[in-house]
């Protein structure tokens, strides 16, 4: 067989993985959105015998589900009459549970260790100090080269390894049948579906270290098959039993049943706001305060309106601009927008006009930290220092240890971390990415008025406050390898000030808005000043870089502080569920290297409102994802279709991995945060080693190891916009229809057009 | 429990005040009978010597803080108030050891170690993996008993003594086959505990376990072999078998610290880390300074038990391309070489070691080099003013050097009444060899 027919093969095949994203820009994916042009359940019924894995919930989750009083027994029943079923809620929740999973032996588990060795020793990302060696000559040849000094399998190698991957790989395939070729190839793809999934990251994404030293999916193909052939392992492995359909039916019931009651309640919830139908502002608001459209950021909007003239809009917290960032301290560029979406533009630190001095400063300093980590990795490394550095500095690993046990928050001020702050004397500067110099050149004119003009018209804006702040949000966590997955999430796993700090520099500038009134009729008052700002999930606090706002601004900018302090207060009482110095306790948390749950990120959500604020400004929604759309301003439907076509599918990922992470945590998920252990610097396996995961950890989803406490529900949507704006979308979005006909998001229309009322949407 | 902020039990509280408190006594006896070491005995079954005490505060110190650690980072697990009772068996296993008088009762805290320590290695026996590495690290432990207990046995039975203190006071009247028999077996089963090579396979087989019990592991379990061959110290000078517990440790070494540089997971990176520092420990033991060994590892135990509890701080995206070594200028050169020589007559003026041509000089080699090397790295980084270079790191290594040797000479003067803990071997060729590899 040539090369082109493997690779076609191949990436047949490869639909079935997903993508494994490293930790350090952790991105929530949809495991299995390989099988998003398939009907839910069947498309997870397949899934599942392949990956071997849950795709439901288990019994014990509905049980807790349905004693907490959260499905409602009527729904349960109409959805098991239509079923055709007999059973009553109770003994089918009786039956459910008389069928627990039972443990496999893994039985190309040798197989799976020897891969795994291998992959984890070429894939590392710099924590060998000796990296394997031939590496650059890509995995294939350096495996070649070097498997026949292994001991556990040399032995084993009784023919001689051909030069080239395709080689190998077509000796090992062709004593099959050619219509086995894909199920052979996919069963080795999901047999180790973490690690073939960062394949595809390093491959689909270029990454630099898949420049550097290049490994694809046929190279790991050729050297499973060949270690599986020497070894005497199935070539074409048996797919564990599958999960009895029956059940899997059954749990489908229930789930579309817990579905059905969380919307009920949510339309219940609306249809209690019916108010005055627009919130016209009477006044011009003293500040407006745009947020992600995270389910985090309500608590923090409904606190903040409650304490003063404020305006908050929900958007995309990449702030509609698609970008990668330039990370100043590392020079390493990472994506800081929406995953699937490829970026424009790229992002990187300057020194701000004013701020030539502080700048310099923040630099020595970071120079100054780099030395320091240098020399701590150095003295642990080499003989025979190793011994007398342990000798030596023994007494001061004691003293952190205590204060990292008992002072956790005093201790920052030691730790190899900035004390100065890069907002102050840097600003984001805006280049395509495609840029052919070497040096970044700014965007156009007309871009940079498309990106502020974009920026408003998806928020539904009227009046401009004085004031107007972008806020990023970001979290902070010590010791702890998902830190990423805590952060912006429509920034792929980064934190969003970024990107808000870029916008906020464009909407200042007086030639964007002179553009912006004279070709788009927006007119910014000229007080109006935008900033930006960053919101701690984890401490509730937020940062407003308030560099260069005028004298004239001071008392308003005194207030919005002053309030924001207070909700800091009695957001993480709410939050945390703490009475008393909940300030306190989440700063803690926040900082404790002892502490597995810094926060609970976005669990518990599972709703999605696009409309105007007003639908939700009275109840609680801190369920929902909150995108700000005015359906009166977007006559053509194209803002519908921006957000639709962008945070729509982000979170419809977002939910999914939330979904499948709690569903079947080992597989889909990063298992339980207590025995994990980082690899490679980029990811982490369980144990001596496993499969590379890919999902979210226990810690993050479940209150205890029984007790779940993110809800495993698909996302529910509600937009508030003429079903005519839906259907003229969905039409031309081939994905979208496929995603909302296959039920893997579900989408209801409140129509203006008709007495709002609420219906599901189905095209 | 309050499910938004789930925190820790009540229980596990208490577990961890309790040791606390443990370890304050052990201190505050150390205090009050300091200089002057205990000498308390009851009827052949138990004794308190300054090993004892010093070992007391040593365990009590690492399990406080590990579980302090593990209430919080363990809150949701299964298996939490199972942590407890496993880590409270640990933690007698190894106070018994230095307490137990009796011969059997000093094989028992040996066999409890080990028992305690596999069950924490498979404590979520959900997990076939676990289940495996913790019948697979038992295995490991229940031969090092077995080979104690015939050491122990041989030992026991020629001198017709059933005490530690008795055997260690008739250990010249056994023939010599004997002893070299028995120290033989008690070399292995140290060689087991604390991951020798050849086996050293079930540290690094053994990362089932949840983080801060692997932290309670390579902080204090792995230290038994320390700990038992000081109490048996003069058994190995009457054998002849220092120069093998020099050749067992210095193989090992530099050979874990190499493995090291390979090795692409923290937890493992970290286990051949203690393997290499275990293997300097024995080293340190057959020149002769079992003092120094008691030193080590409980300086080690701070430095892994850190480093296994902020493992989780290694995510990093870094650069496939290597920056450049720099060279170093002449006259950077000459600093680092005589404040690699100041350092090692300083270490050698405050311990009272080290010049005399014996096993000491090997530390003091040790310690010359660290300095250098560390030097090496610190004059190097042009963005660190000059002041930093050249002033506060020397003195933060000599404060360095300062605070050991306040531990070793404390330690030191307070140890003295155990027999032959500090007593340095005659330089060999050997020791010249593994300095020169060093």
């Amino acid at each position: 067989m040539t090369k082109q027919e493997l690779q076609h093969k191949i990436d047949q095949a490869a639909r079935v993985i997903g993508k494994t994203w490293p930790l350090y820009s952790f991105v929530t994916s949809n495991p299995l959105s390989g099988f998003e042009d398939m009907a839910f359940f069947k498309a997870i019924e397949q899934a599942g015998n392949l990956w071997g894995a849950q795709v439901l919930p288990n019994a014990n989750v509905f049980r807790q589900a349905w004693e907490e009083g959260r499905i409602d027994a009527l729904e349960v029943q109409k959805l098991l009459q239509e079923k055709g079923k007999k059973e009553s809620p109770e003994s089918s929740l009786m039956l459910l549970a008389s069928h627990p999973m039972v443990e496999c032996l893994n039985e190309h588990h040798e197989l799976d260790r020897l891969t795994v060795k291998w992959l984890a020793l070429f894939m590392d990302e710099g924590m060998a100090a000796w990296p394997m060696p031939f590496k650059e000559m890509g995995f294939y040849t350096a495996w070649r080269k070097l498997i026949v000094y292994d001991e556990d399998i040399k032995k084993h190698l009784d023919q001689p390894i051909p030069k080239l991957p395709e080689e190998a790989l077509s000796q090992a395939l062709e004593r099959y049948a050619p219509e086995d070729h894909h199920k052979i190839i996919e069963r080795h793809l999901v047999a180790l579906p973490g690690w073939t999934g960062y394949i595809k990251y390093r491959v689909e994404n270029n990454s630099l270290w898949n420049q550097e030293y290049p490994i694809d999916l046929l190279e790991y193909m050729a050297v499973r098959l060949w270690m599986a052939q020497s070894l005497d392992a199935p070539i074409l492995p048996a797919l564990l039993p599958k999960e009895n359909h029956e059940v899997l039916e059954l749990k489908y019931i229930w789930l579309e049943a817990w579905e059905n009651t969380w919307q009920n309640r949510f339309f219940e919830r609306l249809k209690g706001e019916q108010q005055p139908k627009q919130s016209e502002v009477k006044n011009r608001p003293d500040a407006q305060l745009v947020f992600c459209l995270d389910s985090r950021s309500e608590v923090l909007r409904r606190q903040l309106e409650k304490r003063g003239n404020y305006e908050t809009f929900g958007s995309a917290g990449s702030f509609g601009i698609l970008m990668d960032y330039c990370n100043p301290e590392s020079g390493l560029i990472n994506k800081a927008s929406p995953a699937m979406i490829p970026s424009k533009y790229i992002v990187h630190e300057e020194p701000a006009d004013n701020f030539r001095q502080e700048a310099q400063e923040y630099q020595e300093e970071e120079r100054r930290l780099g030395a320091y980590k240098y020399f701590l990795k150095r003295m642990k490394n080499i003989l025979p220092s190793a011994f007398g550095f342990v000798e030596g500095s023994g007494f001061y690993y004691a003293f952190f240890m205590l204060m990292r046990t008992f002072r956790p928050t005093k201790v920052n001020r030691f730790m190899l971390e900035h004390k100065m702050s890069l907002e102050r004397s840097h600003e984001a500067h805006i280049s395509p990415i495609d840029h052919e110099e070497e040096a970044y050149q700014e965007i156009s004119l007309p871009e940079q008025v498309l990106l502020v003009k974009g920026a408003f018209d998806s928020c539904g804006w009227r009046t401009f406050a004085p004031l107007v702040v972008f806020t990023g949000h970001a979290s902070h966590s010590a010791n702890n390898p998902y830190a990423s997955s805590l952060d912006c999430g429509a920034c792929a796993g980064n934190p969003g000030k970024r990107n808000a700090r870029a916008l906020a520099k464009l909407a200042n500038s007086v030639e964007v808005r002179a553009v912006l009134q004279k070709e788009h009729g927006i007119r910014i008052p000229q007080d109006t000043i935008f900033i930006a700002a960053e919101h701690i999930t984890s401490t509730d606090e937020v940062q407003l870089f308030d560099v260069g706002v005028p004298e004239s601004h001071r008392q308003i900018l005194h207030r919005l502080k002053a309030d924001l302090r207070a909700v800091k207060e009695t957001m993480t009482q709410e939050r945390l569920d703490e009475p008393r110095d909940s300030v306190g306790i989440a700063k803690n948390k926040a900082n404790n290297w002892a502490e597995a749950r810094p926060e609970w990120g976005l669990s518990g959500h599972a709703g999605y409102i696009i409309g105007p604020r007003s639908l939700s400004k009275s109840g609680i929604y801190n369920d929902c994802f909150l995108s700000s759309y005015d359906w009166t301003l977007d006559k053509e439907g194209s803002i519908l279709k921006g957000i639709m076509q962008g945070p729509l599918l982000v979170c419809q990922w977002i939910s999914n991995h939330y979904y499948f992470s709690t569903v079947d945590n080992n597989v889909f998920g990063g298992g339980s945060k207590i025995t994990l252990n980082i690899t490679g610097k980029h990811g982490v396996v369980q144990g001596n080693g496993s499969d590379l995961k890919m999902g979210l950890p226990l810690q993050s989803l479940m209150a205890t190891d029984d007790k779940v406490y993110h809800y495993p529900l698909r996302l529910s949507t509600l937009i508030q916009a003429p079903r005519t704006y839906v259907d003229r979308i969905i039409k031309e979005d081939e994905k979208l229809r496929s995603l909302l006909n296959n039920g893997w998001i579900h989408l209801f229309i409140m129509d203006p057009e008709e007495e709002n009322r609420i219906a599901r949407y189905r095209f | 429990m309050n499910s938004k902020n789930p925190g820790s039990s009540l229980l596990f509280r208490a577990f961890y005040s309790f040791l606390w408190l443990l370890f304050f006594l052990s201190i505050g006896f150390i205090v009050a009978y300091y200089p002057n070491p205990p000498k308390w005995e009851w009827r052949g079954v138990f004794h308190i010597n300054s090993l004892t005490l010093i070992i007391w505060a040593t365990v009590t110190f690492f399990s406080a803080v590990v579980s302090t650690f593990a209430s919080r980072y363990l809150v949701g697990f299964r298996y939490y108030n199972r942590f407890i009772v496993l880590s409270l068996g640990f933690t007698f296993s190894v106070s018994l050891l230095v307490f137990a008088n009796h011969l059997l009762l000093l094989l028992l805290a040996w066999l409890g170690m080990g028992f305690f320590m596999s069950r924490l290695i498979g404590i979520d026996s959900r997990w076939g993996e676990a289940r495996e590495a913790a019948r697979y690290c038992q295995r490991h432990f229940s031969v090092g008993s077995l080979f104690l207990a015939t050491g122990i046995a041989l030992l026991s039975f020629s001198a017709h003594e059933h005490t530690l203190t008795g055997l260690i006071a008739h250990i010249d009247e056994l023939s010599f086959p004997v002893l070299l028999a028995s120290a033989l077996c008690i070399i292995v089963a140290a060689a087991i505990q604390s991951a020798m090579f050849p086996f050293h396979r079930w540290l690094l087989s053994a990362m089932t376990s949840p983080t801060p019990a692997s932290a309670l592991m390579h902080a204090g379990f792995v230290n038994g072999a320390g700990i038992l061959l000081t109490l048996l110290a003069p058994l190995f000078f009457k054998s002849n078998t220092m120069t093998l517990l020099i050749i067992v440790g210095g193989i090992t070494a530099i050979v874990a610290q190499f493995a090291k540089l390979i090795q692409v997971n923290i937890k493992q990176k970290l286990g051949c880390s203690t393997t290499a520092q275990m293997a300097f420990m024995i080293m340190q033991c057959g020149l002769g300074f079992f003092n120094a060994a008691v030193v080590h590892l409980i300086l080690h135990g701070f430095y892994k038990a850190y480093l296994f509890l902020s493992s989780g701080e290694e995510i990093k995206h870094i650069s496939p391309i290597k920056p450049r070594r720099k060279e170093l200028r002449k006259r950077q050169a000459v600093l680092v070489f005589g404040l690699g020589i100041l350092g090692a007559f300083f270490f050698a003026w405050i311990t009272g070691k080290g010049l005399s041509a014996d096993g000491g000089i090997f530390l003091t080699l040790i310690v010359a080099i660290t300095i250098g090397q560390a030097m090496d790295n610190v004059i190097k980084q042009q963005h660190l003013s000059l002041v930093k270079r050249v002033v506060v790191a020397p003195v933060v290594f000599f404060v360095s050097v300062g605070l050991y040797a306040l531990l070793y000479n404390g330690s030191t003067f307070f140890m003295n009444d155990l027999p032959m803990i500090d007593h340095p071997e005659p330089l060999s060729v050997l020791q010249i060899v593994f300095g020169v590899v060093f």
